[in-house]
């Protein structure tokens, strides 16, 4: 069915994988690249059916983020560069419409921002103008100019962002729609006013599509009655040739609409299925799709009759034709980039975002040696086998996957394990020869004698200065370690000051054994990167759940004790400047690791080229280790 | 020449000249290396020209240009300038810049940067985090600290090709050589163990690399605010005898990685802090080196030139580092020369648009001087025949309409409901910690004084009034201010706005103006203005309770500057954050508060609610007649950013009909 070709209006895809609309911060000066280019040909070329391309603004005051691409005729050779890269690979491609309205500030517009109502968001705000007919006519206006100058551009059509960040969903919504006027009794006109300029402006033989939202996931917002109402009143204008569907809003339920591996495959497509149920436009259904098997079950379960795949087709452009890799569902590079104003990548694709990059053509032949199989390791051995070289890839544990393998058996977090059992595949397609349980030392790498040498060799736990009997580190507890040191009831500090998904690991792993948990940081927020994976609002509900409790601002300085009664600990809450003193049954210390370096020490200055990725230069996050694997295979 | 009090001439004036290495600065007021995101990629744009051009032509002595990376390995932000893209930029600042000296500003960040753009390993002299982003550097080995030496002195030779006066060497609170000076971040063993050794490798690389006939300036850190492992100032006394002798001259600045507000703290910090250690700093300079030879910048917010000219004339520096307050009155040396200095518009230090250090890239500016870092697209001058004026509302987008209205000619009447001018921004300075904000208000009644504009307060206009204005084809600019929104939350609590509680303090009534007992100050917003008052609620003594959305409490001070400070604040005045909050309901005594994300309800006391929610605007006058420019609070409640931006582009809208 996935493969099945579909009409859309007067347009037939060859499949029904989409690759959605999705920012990329690839715009330079408000105009399209050539890494835009690049990035939907890649998708294009992989076999995606349709492309959609990021948000075009329709108003030149609508400036919600810096890396917009703006309503302006400068754009259109970016629009032609684009289009015509994406036809190169047989497939559609739409450009999405979309005004920010209130969801937005006057940071880089200097002017303020306007919204149905002057209802702020809870992101942004800053209290918006309340829009007379005056504006409204003026925006409506805009929408149907950068549609027509998009089918000059070369586009098969437009989507109108009617979900998400949208001066649309603003209208359609009750929370943020309070007007009296006719624009406010029915919160449709709006939109529909949007749809009947823009049909006109493209003419009948482009495709036009909606994006509706299904569920706002605030209090006062759409509701799946309130979508499908609309999604009839489309339908009945005759003018609109698909539906697309979304969850949450952008600005204030992030985390519904880009969910982490937290939220199964599929979880959003009940919209999608009510709106089919109703009208009989075809319906693109999303929700974090990793495989093609998910895809198609969405498919043959009825639910929807287009998939949307955005994070997958990031993680692997040949999703929809022979993918061998899958997104995870982390989050980090693709969201966590995107939302602080830098170019989207991805943890595990280290060329998403960077298409346009030539890569040098690949070398003589050389015999490689990479030492360690954590994903750095996995990676470059992959990358320089596949550009053929002779790949050997030694590692000290009798399994792979290195750091990764402690993160993916955290709990609910397995997923990430995918990482490495992908990374594994591709090593093994491209003939890496990879041995366990064995320690290279400078005697084995003389023996082996390889053209160049790829250190990959990862960190080691690093126990603090102030560490007694009864501190433990975080890779005992999720190494599995602990579980017969732990009982129930057991008072256990988890000290963090990584931020990240380590000390919640930890503590949930020990708050499902029964014992009382508080996770403490001498930082102003626990956990605090979670915020950027969108990890955050379900780790608070499970943590109040399991009743861990969240401490900030404290400083572990001294311990004593720790044989009998369990540690100790000297706290200073650091804003205050005063000291306590508290036991624990056990302390598990959430600490920057030590690089793994003693080989890179015998090896440096040697007769050989040597290069270290990942921790073992320093003990970062996983993108980092597969993003130097690949370069420096790259550059052999 | 200037005139001391008493009318002894000062031997070394503020606006006089004073020469470095034998070049001639013509005044003593450097203009210092900061963050403004106007580069076009990693090269100096031409709003980075016209910027420090316009600071230039109002009498800067010295500009050191943004800090430039002297490394490919250093990315700090997106659009940090980088050394090797910067020598066209350099060029054309010093062709614009005549004849105030420009200095290039150099440097790298090492594990204060960020692998975000270029995805590289951080350099570091050790493996220790910084604290902001938790992280790990790399350790920098002979190979990388070679290149980096070479680093400096390859950009300092391209720098003064292109013509610089000279370089600015970064060694203060963000940055690399900063890392290696210091105990917190070198646990070294080998020989960069002697922590000067790398600021004397690089500072004796760059004097050759540029020769004796240009200056080399160093920003030191002279403080790190951490004496348990940081650099004191009796270390940094010590730095600057045994490894700064290649030095023109030196800024003592200070702060760490652990205090990075420190080095250029918003308004809650009094202006001319590092007094006491710059004037040691000029003791070991002078004993180290004879005074003559190497000069002494104070840094440390500076804003007052009558302060500046008492710090030259107590012999506490030779040279005042005037940044911010350049910002914001770029004529400042002008008006100190044509002893004018009562018409240099106020900096208040509230560091909401000169700090742009964020991922977002705002771009340098100053919220009572917007065209800063637009230099290129400037509000125009309201000029043409000259015409009556009505200015409904005197807050400050009223004042700064009037104030250019004035100033390009027209009769301006400005009039204002309540009996003192000023608007919002007198209630927003009413608390405790906020005053300088509230410096904006005399200067503007000063200079509509001197521009012979009318101003009656206490006099409210009727949609009467601006017909029969229009009518005698008076031009009408609206400026009216905002009102209280609608409360977010149930129940019969007592309640106050936040700016009638602003308004309670200024009239010394808030025991008043709320019942006895705990107070809620309900805060979505997250800006200073809930802050602020759960400081002043805490420091007269109430039992408060400041309700957030947010994991930390004032979100938007992040780029002030004053996050982690007003947090700590809040700390230990002893005011209760509830976080990830939200006010539900709020009666008998009580406040129902909801977890934003579990849903979990606390109770608290709670005998009055201060609402710091959002206002709407107070927009009657134009509603009645929408055709009238508006401005400020009454298009849309923001600050004072928006207010004075907008009475400028209206003052041109109402005299064009």
């Amino acid at each position: 069915m996935l493969n099945d070709p579909i009409r859309l209006g007067s347009l037939t895809l060859r499949n029904r994988v989409v690759f959605p609309a999705h920012l990329t911060n690839f715009a330079e000066d408000g105009l399209p690249t050539a890494q835009h280019a690049a990035y939907y040909a890649a998708r294009a070329a992989g076999g995606a059916g349709l492309v959609i391309t990021e948000e075009h603004g329709v108003d030149p005051h609508d400036r919600p983020y810096e890396k917009l691409i703006h309503a302006s005729d400068a754009a259109l050779p970016g629009y032609r560069a684009i289009t015509a890269a994406v036809h190169a690979h047989g497939a559609a491609v739409l450009a999405q419409l979309t005004h920010n309205g209130g969801q937005s500030s006057g940071m880089y517009s200097r002017r303020p921002v306007h919204a149905p109502s002057p209802v702020p968001d809870p992101l942004f705000r800053e209290v918006p103008v309340e829009l007379d007919a005056v504006g409204i006519a003026r925006i409506v206006d805009g929408y149907a100019a950068t549609a027509a100058r998009c089918v000059a551009g070369g586009f098969d059509g437009v989507e109108l962002q009617g979900a998400h960040s949208s001066l649309i969903r603003q209208f359609l919504s009750p929370a943020t729609n309070r007007r009296a006027d006719a624009h406010g009794r029915d919160r449709d006109r709006f939109l529909l006013d949007v749809v009947a300029a823009v049909r006109a402006a493209i003419g009948p033989d482009r495709v036009l599509g909606v994006r509706l939202c299904g569920d706002e996931g605030i209090e006062h917002g759409i509701g799946i009655d309130d979508a499908v109402a609309t999604a009839r009143r489309l339908r009945d204008t005759g003018t609109v040739d698909y539906l697309n569907t979304a969850i949450g809003v952008a600005t204030s339920t992030l985390y519904l609409v880009e969910a982490s591996l937290r939220f199964p495959p599929g979880y959003a497509l009940s919209v999608p299925a009510a709106i089919r149920a109703a009208v009989d436009l075809p319906v693109v259904g999303v929700g974090r799709f990793t495989t093609p098997a998910d895809a198609e079950r969405a498919l043959t379960q009825g639910h929807c009759d287009l998939v949307g795949v955005v994070r997958g087709q990031i993680a692997e452009p040949a999703f929809a034709s022979a993918p061998v890799r899958a997104c995870v569902g982390c989050n980090q590079e693709c969201v966590g980039r995107v939302g602080r104003n830098r170019w989207l990548g991805c943890a595990v694709n280290p060329r998403a975002g960077r298409e346009s990059v030539a890569l040098p053509a690949p070398g003589v032949g050389r015999r490689v040696l990479v030492v360690g199989a954590g994903p750095g390791g996995l990676r470059a051995a992959a990358t320089a086998a596949a550009r053929g070289h002779r790949v050997e890839l030694y590692e000290r544990d009798d399994t792979t996957g290195g750091a990764v393998r402690l993160a993916a058996a955290a709990p609910g977090r397995a997923e990430f394990g995918r990482v490495v059992h992908d990374l594994l595949a591709e090593c093994r397609a491209a003939g890496v020869e990879i041995r366990t349980g064995v320690d290279v030392d400078a005697a084995l790498v003389e023996r082996v004698a390889p053209d160049v040498v790829v250190l990959a060799t990862g960190a080691r736990a690093r126990r603090p200065g102030w560490a007694v009997d009864g501190v433990v580190d975080v890779r005992d507890v999720l190494s599995g370690r602990l579980d017969a040191v732990t009982s129930p009831g057991d008072r256990v500090l988890v000290y963090d000051e990584l931020g990240f998904h380590q000390a919640p690991a930890a503590a949930e792993w020990l708050a499902a054994r029964g014992c009382t948990v508080e996770i403490m940081t001498p930082g102003m927020v626990v956990a605090q990167d979670l915020g950027t994976t969108l990890d955050m609002e379900l780790f608070h509900r499970r943590a109040h759940a399991a009743g861990i409790t969240l401490t900030t601002d404290r400083m572990v300085t001294g311990a004593v004790g720790g044989a009998s009664a369990g540690p100790e600990v000297t706290v200073l809450h650091h804003t205050v400047g005063t000291v306590e003193r508290r036991r624990y049954d056990l302390v598990v210390t959430v600490v920057p690791p030590t690089p793994d370096d003693a080989l890179w020490a015998a090896l440096r200055g040697g007769p050989r080229p040597v290069h270290r990725v990942g921790d073992c230069l320093a003990p970062r996050r996983v993108h980092a280790a597969v993003a130097e694997g690949d370069r420096v295979a790259v550059g052999l | 020449m200037t005139v001391r009090e008493g009318g002894l001439p000062a031997v070394r004036g503020l606006a006089d000249p004073v020469a470095l290495r034998g070049r001639v600065a013509p005044s003593r007021v450097l203009f210092g290396p900061h963050v403004t995101n106007l580069g076009v990629r990693r090269a100096l744009s031409p709003r980075h020209v016209a910027y420090y051009a316009r600071r230039a032509a109002g009498g800067a002595g010295v500009i050191v240009t943004e800090t430039a990376s002297v490394h490919g390995s250093d990315r700090p932000y997106e659009r940090a300038p980088l050394a090797a893209d910067c020598a066209p930029g350099w060029r054309a600042v010093v062709d614009a810049c005549r004849p105030a000296l420009v200095l290039a500003g150099l440097g790298h960040a090492g594990a204060q940067g960020s692998s975000a753009y270029d995805q590289q390993a951080l350099w570091a002299p050790s493996r220790v985090a910084d604290v902001a982003s938790r992280e790990v550097p790399m350790e920098m080995e002979q190979p990388e600290i070679d290149a980096l030496v070479a680093g400096f002195a390859t950009a300092a030779g391209l720098a003064v090709a292109a013509g610089c006066d000279g370089v600015e060497i970064d060694a203060g609170q963000h940055s690399l050589l900063r890392q290696f000076l210091s105990g917190l971040t070198n646990h070294r063993t080998d020989a960069y163990a002697d922590r000067d050794r790398l600021l004397r490798e690089v500072l004796a690389a760059v004097r050759s690399s540029i020769g004796d006939r240009h200056v080399l300036g160093l920003r030191l850190c002279c403080d790190e605010l951490a004496p348990w492992a940081g650099i004191t100032p009796d270390s940094a006394a010590a730095t600057l005898t045994s490894a700064c002798h290649d030095a023109d001259y030196v800024v003592p600045v200070r702060g760490s990685g652990l205090s990075v507000w420190a080095t250029r703290p918003d308004l809650h910090t009094p202006p001319g802090f590092n007094t006491v250690l710059c004037a040691r700093i000029r003791n070991t300079a002078a004993g180290a080196h004879g005074c003559a030879e190497q000069r002494v910048v104070l840094q440390g917010s500076v804003v007052d030139p009558v302060a500046a000219q008492a710090a030259l004339d107590d012999r506490v520096c030779d040279l005042v580092e005037m940044t911010r307050a350049q910002i914001t009155e770029p004529d400042l040396v002008a008006h100190v020369r044509a002893g004018t200095p009562e018409r240099i518009r106020p900096c208040t230090l509230s560091n909401q648009h000169s700090t742009v250090l964020d991922v977002r890239n705002p771009v340098v500016s100053d919220e009572a001087e917007p065209d800063a870092g637009h230099e290129t697209d400037p509000v125009p001058a309201p000029d043409g025949p000259a015409r009556d004026v009505l200015v409904v509302g005197g807050g400050p987008a009223g004042l700064e309409a009037a104030r250019v209205l004035g100033a390009a000619g027209h009769r301006v009447r400005l009039v204002e409901a309540a009996p003192v001018v000023g608007g919002a921004l007198l209630l927003a300075a009413a608390v405790t910690g906020r005053e300088r904000m509230g410096l904006l208000v005399p200067w503007w009644t000063a200079e509509l004084a001197r521009l012979g504009v009318r101003v009656e307060t206490g006099v409210r206009v009727s949609v009467d009034d601006l017909d029969t204005a229009t009518g005698d084809g008076t031009a009408v600019l609206l400026a009216t201010g905002s009102r209280p929104g609608p409360l977010a939350w149930t129940g019969d609590a007592p309640a106050l706005a936040a700016a009638e509680f602003e308004a309670a303090v200024l009239a010394g009534s808030v025991d008043a103006a709320l019942p006895p007992g705990p107070v809620v100050v309900h805060d979505p917003l997250g800006d200073w203005t809930g802050v602020g008052i759960a400081e002043q609620l805490a420091a007269a003594g109430r039992a408060t309770v400041l309700v957030t959305p947010d994991p930390v409490a004032g979100t938007q001070l992040a780029r002030t500057g004053d996050l982690a400070p007003a947090n700590a604040r809040l700390d230990r005045a002893g005011v209760v954050r509830a976080l990830h909050s939200r006010l539900r309901h709020a009666g008998a005594g009580r406040a129902r508060l909801e977890h934003v994300w579990t849903g979990q309800s606390r109770v608290v006391e709670c005998a009055a609610v201060v609402d710091c929610g959002h206002r709407l605007p107070a927009d009657e006058l134009w509603r009645a007649r929408p055709h009238l420019p508006r401005a400020g609070d009454c298009v849309a409640p923001r600050t004072v950013y928006e207010a004075v931006l907008e009475g400028r582009r209206a003052a041109v809208e109402a005299v064009l009909c």
